[in-house]
């Protein structure tokens, strides 16, 4: 509530602002996330020169849509960003490589900004070895790359570990090629 | 036999021939128990009025059950023949007739003779709808190997595996030869790891549908629920054979370790204290111990450790990774699956880790190995023919044969003797 109440308050600022100078620049896109229920004061933040004091019904739905869509075009673009970033390991190992921590930096800077992602890890491993072992093997590498993230400063409610083991290989074959994309942790994202 | 061995090593040392060359000798016959099959005779059973069978006639059934068994070899003949059956050194032989009755049903009378004499040793009857001719036939053999052996067999026994079906996997159930082949899981998301639970009431295996492995039990009456949810993840389940409770790996945090459930109550608790991952657990034959997998020496390794979880001791030591292991019914020996180089083999050793015995080799992935409830067979499953499919081998790794077509079939678990199949 506190929240909804801050960004209530931001918006009202924003508008003023953006009242006194509609015509000089374009208003920025809100770094922070809009809901739903928050509407008048952005109809002022649009490009289009106000004619009269008062936009028809109809142009205003247009424009909320319009918001609308623009936020969740963003937000899923960051969603496939962060389900494109997969997490490479070397053979029976769980532990990050450089390359890896690279992009686990970049995916827990993401995280940190959006506090509605819910994302869940899965752990894999290539199609050698047992079953069972395998899940162990998944299970340790999701963590690490849960404890990573945490370590980083996203919040660990948010993150879930889960192992697929074997189960769900990236690409199909029995060469070293498709082995060391097989050996991955990957993450699936929702929206709270 | 034993006194033989004595004898042979007190006159090896007699000649002076080095002791310890002789004995290690004597150590590898012990060791490795090589099969020697029985020969037996199978004729065509006498059809009284044209019988069109639906699958396969009875006396191709029980070929395929004593060439399977690893305790037959079979003979087959279009009639008696005693001389082809003393030069095969065929003791006995197996034959019937076969009668269609007015109500669509076969009564199949199914004999034992004594080959040489035609002395009846065995006679069985049954009066069966044409679908359960396979089930009849497969009652009569385990028949016979209890009066020849006075051991029970596994023709009535089936395997639970995963098959691949419509790209999904799903846990099925067949016969131990693979046929009467039944699709148990129908959902969209992966079944697989199916056990039986006691006296083959039904399965416990492992699904996804929660995008996480979680155990499921579902009977074959068709009612399912989900076993010990207070965990997030569990799988690798182990069912006790005297009191069906169950071991299984819970994974949480990033660790495994090994549980102790009732499935009934579904109240659990830790099994090991242990600072490593445990996975794999496996209970000896009377429940007195149980083997199970640790990474605690860096890689996986077979241990083995006493019900109440105390007095651990390392197994497996030959090799880097050595996993699922799966106690003898007759409880002298482990069989388990060891990967050299990327590629999974299937070895059997004693109960201290030594006399280990390679039991596949050159023949792509073999792994998943179940022992059959008589201990004398081991199913598991092979991609040597490109895809994974389910095979049968003798427990000295003779006998190869495969009992599984199609897309994709792994991880075969035998069931336990069945304790009352009825055929009427």
């Amino acid at each position: 509530m506190k929240k909804l109440l801050k960004l209530a308050l931001m918006g009202a600022v924003a508008s003023f602002f953006a009242w006194g100078c509609a015509n000089k620049e374009q208003p920025e896109t809100d770094p922070y996330p809009k809901t739903a229920e928050q509407p008048a004061p952005d109809s002022t933040l649009n490009y289009e020169p106000i004619v009269t004091d008062s936009l028809s019904a109809d142009s205003l739905a247009r424009l909320e849509a319009e918001r609308l869509e623009a936020e969740r075009a963003r937000l899923e673009e960051m969603i496939n960003r962060i389900m494109l970033e997969d997490v490479y390991f070397d053979y029976d190992r769980a532990e990050l490589t450089e390359a890896a921590k690279v992009i686990l930096a970049q995916v827990a800077e993401i995280l940190s900004n959006e506090d509605r992602f819910l994302v869940t890890i899965e752990g894999h491993t290539d199609a050698r070895g047992t079953e069972d072992y395998n899940i162990t093997l998944g299970a340790r590498r999701s963590t690490i790359v849960r404890d990573f993230l945490i370590a980083y400063g996203v919040d660990g409610k948010k993150l879930v570990s889960v192992s697929y083991g074997k189960e769900r290989p990236k690409v199909q074959g029995t060469d070293e090629e498709a082995y060391s994309k097989n050996r991955r942790a990957h993450f699936r994202v929702s929206i709270q | 036999m034993k006194k033989m061995k004595l004898l042979f090593v007190l006159f090896a040392l007699m000649l002076a021939v080095p002791a310890t060359a002789a004995i290690d000798t004597i150590a590898v016959d012990v060791g490795i128990s090589v099969f020697k099959t029985m020969p037996i005779g199978v004729l065509p059973f006498e059809e009284q009025g044209k019988i069109k069978w639906g699958g396969e006639a009875p006396h191709l059934i029980l070929t395929r059950d004593a060439n399977l068994s690893g305790r037959f070899e079979a003979v087959p003949s279009d009639k008696f023949d005693l001389v082809l059956f003393s030069k095969k050194r065929a003791r006995q032989y197996v034959t019937g007739n076969a009668t269609k009755l007015s109500n669509g049903k076969i009564k199949l009378d199914c004999y034992l003779y004594a080959a040489e004499t035609k002395d009846l040793l065995l006679g069985e009857s049954y009066t069966v709808k044409p679908q359960d001719v396979r089930l009849a036939v497969h009652s009569f053999f385990d028949k016979v190997v209890y009066r020849l052996f006075g051991e029970r067999g596994v023709a009535t026994t089936k395997l639970a595996y995963v098959s691949k079906i419509d790209g999904v996997k799903q846990v099925v159930i067949s016969d131990y030869d693979g046929f009467e082949r039944r699709q148990i899981t129908h959902g969209e998301s992966i079944s697989m790891m199916p056990v039986w639970q006691k006296d083959n009431k039904g399965l416990v295996y492992v699904n996804f549908r929660h995008q996480r492995p979680n155990l499921y039990a579902i009977s074959f009456g068709g009612t399912e629920r989900a076993l010990f949810p207070q965990f997030p993840q569990t799988f690798s389940p182990a069912v006790n054979p005297k009191t069906g409770e169950l071991l299984f790996a819970v994974t949480d945090n990033g660790k495994t370790e090994l549980y102790r459930g009732d499935m009934k109550s579904g109240s659990a608790k830790k099994f090991l204290h242990l600072q490593s991952n445990q996975v794999s657990p496996a209970w000896s034959p009377f429940a007195s111990e149980v083997l199970f997998t640790s990474d605690r020496g860096g890689s996986p390794q077979v241990y083995a450790v006493g019900r109440d979880g105390t007095d651990v001791r390392r197994i497996t030591y030959m090799g880097r990774y050595n996993e699922r292991a799966s106690w003898s019914p007759e409880g002298d020996r482990i069989v388990y699956t060891s990967m050299d180089e990327g590629k999974m083999n299937i070895y059997t050793c004693a109960l201290d880790g030594t006399d280990i015995v390679q039991l596949t080799s050159n023949a792509g992935n073999n792994e998943h190995p179940t022992w059959s409830p008589d201990g004398k067979l081991i199913a598991f499953a092979s991609d040597r023919g490109g895809n994974y499919q389910i095979y049968i081998m003798r427990k000295d790794g003779s006998g190869v044969t495969r009992i599984t077509n199609g897309v994709e079939n792994t991880s075969p678990t035998w069931s336990w003797f069945f304790e009352d199949i009825k055929v009427k």
